[in-house]
């Protein structure tokens, strides 16, 4: 119980700050202080040790700071620039979407076209039309297949 | 609240406003004045985590550069200061866990610490007094230096940089009560020290 009440109030004496201690508890401080030697010596001790961290200076050289600075100017002017990248990236993105989307219905009409002129059935102009879109990337599929394939064999043939 | 105390919250919240404005657009100039304002605080408190002045000032480098890349998470309730100190916090961690696993223990396990700080000679004093209150300064700082890092943390916190303990708390990730008791619990650990300081 003793033990309680000089616990309590060193944690208020740690705990006194900027935001301070309620008026009730800083009176019963002040009372236990008063009868307690060794509560009121710990509350010397924090204040000199409070005193003293609040001495301690370090202080940043004008260097580091205009080398942070210019550090940290040069990293905006990076993002910046990454940023207009992706930008651009983005328009273009778009705009091949566009362009692959406008191609797409020119090339349904077109083929639907030769297949009335060519008396063809619906299914096989259709069936064309997929096989014609589909072919550059099937070509460009197995080529990048081929090219694989042949740098495998190349470097397992170097490591033999 | 009287009217001074609600002029200095309103005033406050305005300029955490404008602060999270900037670093959303990466405002150079913004960031300039924050390096600025900041500079001394930062850099104590950096060396009081690492406990080596060369490798504080590459954290605090790091730091700023994080605050740019990261400046539209900073939200503007907070003060500026506690998110500034948890970033700084962070990334010395997260560094130095990259070379080793590391706790805030064997960050400033080195012997030449207490000279990581500059203890100035208070002024209007004589010869005398300075060398004594030097000594007794130094005393405390390799004090500072030999109690739990957490402990050392909390402290630096509270009474060098004035911060309230939500803040530390915010700042270190702790609990509140945690952080009250690192604080109580630092104050003790440094009694021998100040004792010993007025030897």
């Amino acid at each position: 119980m003793n033990g309680d009440v000089h616990e309590r109030a060193r944690m208020l004496i740690a705990l006194s700050g900027p935001e301070g201690v309620a008026a009730e508890e800083q009176s019963w401080l002040a009372a236990h202080l008063e009868s307690c030697p060794a509560c009121r010596q710990f509350a010397e001790n924090a204040g000199e040790a409070i005193a003293s961290l609040r001495m301690v200076s370090v202080t940043a050289g004008a260097r580091l700071v205009s080398a942070t600075q210019l550090r940290v100017r040069q990293r905006a002017l990076e993002l910046q620039r990454r940023q207009e990248r992706m930008w651009i990236v983005a328009v273009c993105c778009a705009a091949v979407t566009v362009c692959a989307a406008v191609t797409t219905l020119l090339l349904w009409f077109g083929f639907a076209w030769l297949g009335g002129w060519a008396r063809l059935d619906p299914p096989v102009w259709a069936v064309s039309f997929v096989a014609f879109s589909l072919m550059p990337a099937l070509i460009t599929g197995l080529l990048l297949l081929a090219r694989g394939t042949h740098l495998a064999e190349g470097r397992s043939s170097r490591q033999h | 609240m009287s009217a001074t105390a609600f002029y200095f919250v309103n005033a406050m919240a305005d300029e955490n406003a404008e602060i999270a404005r900037g670093l959303k657009h990466r405002d150079p100039d913004l960031l300039d004045h924050l390096i600025e304002k900041y500079q001394h605080r930062l850099l104590r408190y950096l060396v009081s985590l690492t406990g080596r002045r060369e490798l504080a000032e590459d954290f605090f480098q790091e730091t700023w550069v994080r605050v740019l890349e990261r400046g539209s998470q900073y939200d503007r309730r907070y003060e500026f200061g506690a998110w500034l100190f948890s970033i700084a916090r962070n990334l010395v961690i997260d560094q130095l866990r990259r070379k080793k696993p590391v706790s805030l223990v064997t960050l400033a396990d080195s012997a030449d610490n207490a000279q990581a700080f500059d203890i100035p000679a208070a002024g209007q004093l004589s010869a005398f007094d300075i060398t004594v209150q030097r000594e007794q300064n130094e005393q405390i700082s390799v004090g500072m230096q030999q109690i739990v890092p957490e402990y050392r943390e909390a402290l630096l916190l509270r009474f060098q940089e004035g911060m309230s303990l939500e803040e530390i708390a915010a700042v270190t990730g702790a609990p509140l009560g945690t952080v009250k008791s690192r604080i109580y619990r630092g104050l003790s650990a440094m009694e021998p020290y100040v004792k010993g300081a007025r030897l």
